[in-house]
């Protein structure tokens, strides 16, 4: 052993130090950027572009390109889907396949308590501990076999991130065309009365069960609670109205999509079969 | 040995043909240092065992290139209104895309590339995060280049949420709704946030304005910024060599425990050349 210094130097003097002695050492003895690693750079800027080309020719030729239909899914999904139509809200709204983790944690979280967890809560604080990773992880150790909490850390994270991509991508979704057959058994189950019947249509076609579970049907989504015995509440026709034209103004904080567009006579129906759901009897 | 003699015609016809075209390369050189920056940028030693999965960064900055020059074509043929055509009944957004896609000579394969493009950059973001992270490169001294790069990150996942919009197709339009609506979740400043997104209370033709105008001028200009910055610290700093290289520019083994005689080649004991001079004057000097 060579001499023990009197003084064991501060983190950062060493940390200078080491910096110090990779400048010296990529000086004597590192390879000049040009040619070396531009070449690989320029390898692998090749193989992105013609994977990107490659995409762009998939998505033409499986799906609106031989079929001359835009709608057509074909492998990557169709050219476009029918125009926007803040009327119709029978569509299930489904973000890019990168945002699938953060829309599955939303199932997670059930609202009204604690969905607040999903939307905002748990992103948050994922990404103020990426943005201090440097300042959390203090050590000079890079050795991989070295640093078995960061690799346990960064495993995790990855399978979780990967578990929920997978979730949100495979998540169940409740299509109007198959809800709209389950309104004669909850007619039967729930008795509604025949009042409530226009409603329970426009509840199975508008979209309500994109998010939303009754009587077994529809895709519990962003937390959405279950409908199937909402009316043995009592909240009464004039709040369901009101709720349904701005939800957030009713209850503050939800992110459920304004329904006012589809007009007072089609939102007193939902509100009258959504009062006359006592549940499954 | 060199000949004393005159220079011939043809050495002369040479040697001016060499003044000319160094003649511009010396005035912008002298003018700004540019062309020492670029030589500096393409001569500056790297480590000699850099490792192929360390070509991700160029490949996302590949990525990101694409996305620009194929984004700057979309904008000069879509329209980010609204409203509908009174010929056809769509919006004029929508029908502007299905133009694009349909009728546009190559329009397909640009808009193809743009949609594809940028999944691609989001995936080479993170596996190039991957990398940072697996060979712990984030340390001392460049803890500010991995925020820089989280900053990238967040706002290339902001391009991905505002772009989603722009084809205003059914899609494009309950993703948002949605996507906004958990925004507006947030404490304090989501109302707000989702009031400021919207531009209102319903999702509209000027929401779409808005995106169109946070995707291709505001956001952009941050992530060019920001990539700048990247850049200018990569060669600053210098690219750090595997954590498993032999040659392990600057590394030094734990001050607790010696290098272990079963790895010998981790650590070079003394570097050769000017190294040598730094690591003796270094406190503490090593075994």
């Amino acid at each position: 052993m060579a001499a023990i210094p009197k003084e064991k130097p501060s983190r950062i003097e060493e940390e200078r130090a080491q910096f110090a002695r990779y400048k010296a050492d990529v000086k004597a003895r590192g390879k000049p950027f040009y040619p070396y690693a531009m070449f690989h750079d320029t390898i692998m800027s090749l193989v992105v572009v013609a994977v990107i080309i490659g995409l762009a020719a998939i998505w033409k030729w499986t799906s609106y390109g031989p079929h001359h239909d835009p709608t057509h899914p074909g492998l990557l999904g169709p050219e476009v889907t029918a125009p926007a139509d803040p009327g119709t809200t029978s569509f299930v709204p489904r973000p890019d396949w990168y945002f699938y983790f953060l829309f599955y944690l939303l199932r997670i979280f059930k609202w009204p308590e604690s969905v607040f967890l999903g939307t905002v809560g748990i992103p948050t604080i994922c990404l103020i501990l990426l943005f201090a990773l440097p300042f959390l992880d203090r050590r000079r150790e890079r050795r991989i076999s070295a640093r078995p909490v960061a690799m346990v850390a960064g495993v995790l994270t990855i399978l979780s991130m990967a578990v929920l991509t997978w979730k949100g991508a495979t998540a169940h979704e409740a299509l109007a065309s198959e809800v709209i057959a389950d309104v004669p058994s909850w007619i039967q189950k729930e008795h509604l009365p025949p009042a409530a019947v226009p409603g329970a249509k426009l509840f199975a076609t508008a979209g309500c069960t994109a998010c939303h579970t009754y009587a077994g049907a529809g895709g519990s989504n962003l937390g959405a609670p279950d409908l199937t015995a909402i009316g043995s509440r009592h909240l009464g026709i004039s709040f369901q109205i009101r709720h349904l034209q701005c939800p957030s103004c009713v209850n503050p904080g939800s992110p459920m999509p304004h329904f006012a567009s589809l007009g007072y006579k089609r939102l007193h129906e939902l509100a009258v079969f959504l009062e006359a759901s006592k549940g499954v009897h | 040995m060199t000949l004393r003699r005159p220079p011939t015609r043809a050495e002369l016809r040479r040697q001016r043909m060499e003044e000319l075209v160094t003649y511009p390369l010396d005035w912008l050189e002298e003018r700004s240092g540019l062309v020492g920056g670029i030589r500096y940028f393409l001569f500056r030693n790297v480590p000699s065992d850099v490792n192929w999965m360390q070509t991700l960064g160029s490949a996302a900055l590949t990525a990101f290139l694409v996305q620009a020059i194929t984004g700057v074509i979309l904008a000069m043929y879509y329209t980010p209104s609204a409203a509908t055509d009174p010929a056809t009944g769509k919006p004029v957004a929508y029908e502007s895309i299905q133009n694009i896609t349909d009728h546009l000579t190559l329009g397909w394969l640009v808009r193809g590339m743009h949609r594809w493009g940028a999944s691609v950059f989001i995936i080479l973001m993170f596996l190039h995060m991957g990398r940072v992270f697996l060979f712990g490169a984030y340390k001392y001294p460049r803890e500010l280049n991995w925020i820089v790069g989280v900053l990238i990150l967040v706002l290339g996942m902001m391009e991905g949420f505002t772009g989603y919009l722009l084809p205003w197709d059914q899609t494009a339009y309950w993703a948002t709704v949605v996507g906004i609506n958990l925004n507006g979740t947030a404490p304090f400043l989501g109302p707000w946030l989702a009031q400021f997104l919207r531009s209102g209370q319903e999702i509209t033709g000027e929401t779409l304005t808005r995106f169109y105008s946070l995707h291709m001028l505001v956001i952009p200009a941050g992530i060019m910024a920001l990539i700048g910055l990247h850049l200018y610290l990569v060669i600053r700093l210098g690219v750090s060599s595997p954590p498993w290289s032999k040659e392990a520019a600057g590394m030094e083994p734990a001050e607790e425990e010696p290098v272990p005689a079963r790895r010998p080649g981790l650590m070079r004991p003394v570097p050769r050349g000017a190294g040598a001079a730094a690591i003796q004057a270094e406190p503490g000097g090593r075994d």
